[in-house]
């Protein structure tokens, strides 16, 4: 395979922001279950706690330095996760293809997707609205209980416990199918690059109608 | 003694509040409330009450954002089967500072007045009324008259009228419980400093079951069950002290016809919380009640005993009183506007003149509320013999009673953003 075959899917800024996101993310989902369960002894909880504390102030600041610094890559993210079309019903009919390529090695129709495919959007969504939520109470529920009325400061608790619930269930699928498409994984987390085959089989729209050749 | 607790006689109850685990975040708000250091448990863990430095006030329950402390003792069902018993008198003890907050659980605005629709509303429930502040009118005559004594005992010597001690300046107030519980088991070398005066509740429930049972009720005294109805969860507490057992001793020796086991003065106690429980619960709409009358003797009343559910109301109705028993004659304007407001420590110096010694007396008087922010300074300056104040009045929660731990939980937040800003997670 040559240099030329490889497209950039993950600029350096993007690339950036997830290392942080990745760490901080599953640093707060650790502590928080810990926290939720009260798994541990006092000082352990304690501990967790303070952590629990300082991954969400990392969190905020690499939410709000990509924001600022990456604005067009954050408007570009929202608009293809709320782009949708028939595709993506389709795409959900058949999950994509993958509970019959992993379970039972058959390899079925799937229509053709741009950069994100169905699923992907659906978790791009829910990162964005669920992981604003998870800041936004997350501040209060720490700096300014007292700030808010009682009976929001019981609501935004249940919305910080739902939100993380669902972000770390999504959790878990977005770890197994980075790791199961592995390209897109090392591009993530190495050079931001995939093979062009790879791209134009699984985002094909994205390939066709958005990339350009530089040079 | 209890046996697992170290600050808590037979019959008290130990700890009036406790947190529910699974409500508690650890988000620590409920410490920077706690006047005595009372609650255990480090950042995110879950929040215990050590019932042995706990004083029972209530502010953490109040106060917490997620509504994890709660009351150990609820009493409504009890009261509710006492007022369905048609042999028995019961005394309903209405405190002053409930009826400006027992509107809003009925809808009603914060801060509405509500005593005749509250009279009315727990006579359909099948109360008899007694305000509470008859009660703080007897109290502010004990209270005062027994400042005078102490204050011309240091001053001119004077001995007891009936022998026996006489207490030492600076006289402090003992209306509130936890006020008198925090010197019990915080400063117990200026237990001698409190007013030997009940507090309201407790003069009303003796009174309620000796002079109320034999010339106001006409019924047996053990049939007589009396409800203190508080802004107060310490009132719990001060209800199931032992010494106040004060109509069962009077009624045996009188020769009364008293059971062998003694009888609280107070039977029961239900914060302005409970009550609008109760009222519910018997599908009684308060808001709806038209105005009415309390209709016996204990429902009449000063403005002295009114204004004890502020912070330095105890104080303006004592110098009221003192002013009128040392000069022998009447107060032009009555107002005392030196203790009134929300400043944490207020202090004032009123000269006077004692008819019966012929001499001028200054009296200076302090008045401290939020004892959590507050108090510390000025027992420390008792304890060392340095304090300015003959008399100081003191009431733990902030603003006096109607910010009392048992009154409706504020659902518009409040504002001390500014003390939590600094701290954080590492408070």
């Amino acid at each position: 395979m040559t240099e030329s075959s490889f497209i950039l899917k993950h600029p350096l800024r993007v690339r950036v922001f997830h290392y942080l996101l990745a760490a901080s993310f599953l640093t707060l989902a650790v502590t928080g279950i810990m926290l939720y369960f009260k798994l541990l002894a006092e000082p352990a909880m304690n501990t967790a706690m303070q952590v629990h504390v300082v991954a969400g102030v990392v969190l905020t600041m690499d939410a709000l330095a990509f924001f600022f610094l990456a604005f067009d890559r954050v408007v570009l993210f929202t608009k293809r996760t709320f782009t949708f079309s028939g595709n993506d019903i389709k795409w959900f009919a058949v999950l994509g293809g993958y509970p019959q390529k992993i379970l039972l090695h058959k390899k079925v129709d799937v229509p053709p997707m741009g950069k994100y495919n169905a699923g992907q959007k659906l978790f791009g969504i829910c990162v964005l609205v669920g992981g604003t939520l998870l800041i936004l109470s997350g501040w209060v529920l720490w700096a300014l209980p007292h700030a808010v009325p009682h009976g929001a400061a019981s609501m935004i608790g249940s919305i910080h416990l739902y939100a993380s619930w669902v972000l770390i269930l999504f959790l878990f699928v977005h770890l197994f199918l980075g790791i199961y498409m592995w390209d897109d994984f090392k591009a993530m987390f190495v050079d931001g690059r995939i093979p062009y085959e790879d791209a134009a089989e699984k985002a094909p729209l994205w390939v066709k109608n958005d990339l350009r050749r530089l040079g | 003694m209890n046996q697992e607790t170290k600050t808590y006689r037979k019959g008290e109850i130990p700890g009036i509040i406790a947190i529910n685990a699974r409500e508690c975040k650890g988000c620590d708000a409920c410490k920077r409330f706690c006047p005595t250091g009372a609650i255990t448990g480090m950042f995110g863990t879950t929040h215990r009450v050590d019932v042995d430095r706990c004083i029972s006030c209530g502010q953490c329950l109040i106060n917490c954002p997620f509504g994890a402390p709660y009351e150990t003792v609820d009493p409504v069902d009890e009261v509710a089967a006492k007022l369905a018993d048609k042999h028995v008198t019961v005394v309903g003890i209405i405190a002053p500072a409930v009826r400006v907050a027992i509107g809003e659980p009925f809808g009603m605005p914060a801060g509405s007045l509500v005593t005749g629709k509250m009279y009315s509303a727990m006579k359909k429930a099948g109360f008899v009324i007694l305000d509470n502040n008859f009660a703080a009118d007897l109290t502010i005559m004990e209270e005062g008259t027994e400042f005078i004594q102490r204050a011309r005992h240091a001053l001119f010597g004077e001995k007891a009228e009936h022998g026996g001690g006489i207490g030492p300046l600076p006289q402090f107030t003992s209306c509130c419980p936890a006020w008198v519980r925090f010197v019990e088991t915080n400063y117990p070398a200026l237990i001698p400093n409190l007013s030997s005066a009940k507090s309201p509740q407790q003069m009303a429930g003796a009174v309620a079951k000796t002079y109320g049972a034999a010339q106001v009720f006409n019924v047996a005294p053990e049939s007589v069950y009396t409800v203190g109805i508080m802004p107060c969860t310490a009132k719990k507490f001060e209800a199931s002290r032992p010494e106040f057992q004060s109509a069962w001793h009077f009624t045996k020796e009188k020769g009364g016809s008293a059971p062998s086991a003694p009888y609280p003065d107070i039977d029961a106690v239900l914060t302005t919380r409970d009550l609008a429980r109760l009222l519910k619960k018997m599908k009684i709409n308060l808001a709806a009640e038209n105005d009415a009358e309390g209709g016996t003797l204990f429902a009449e009343y000063t403005g002295a005993g009114t204004i004890f559910g502020n912070t330095g109301g105890v104080m303006e109705a004592a110098l009221r009183t003192a002013w009128v028993v040392l000069t022998g004659t009447p107060l032009s304007k009555i107002e005392f506007t030196a203790v009134r407001g929300l400043k944490g420590v207020k202090s004032a110096a009123v000269t006077l003149r004692d008819r019966k010694y012929g001499k001028e007396v200054t009296v200076k008087v302090a008045v401290v509320h939020d004892i959590r922010a507050n108090i510390r300074p000025i027992v420390e300056e008792v304890m060392a013999g340095r304090s300015p104040y003959h008399f100081i009045e003191v009431m733990n929660c902030p603003g006096g009673c109607i910010n009392g731990g048992g009154q409706p939980v504020c659902d518009t937040g409040s504002s001390w953003i500014g003390r939590v800003l600094p701290s954080f997670a590492w408070s």
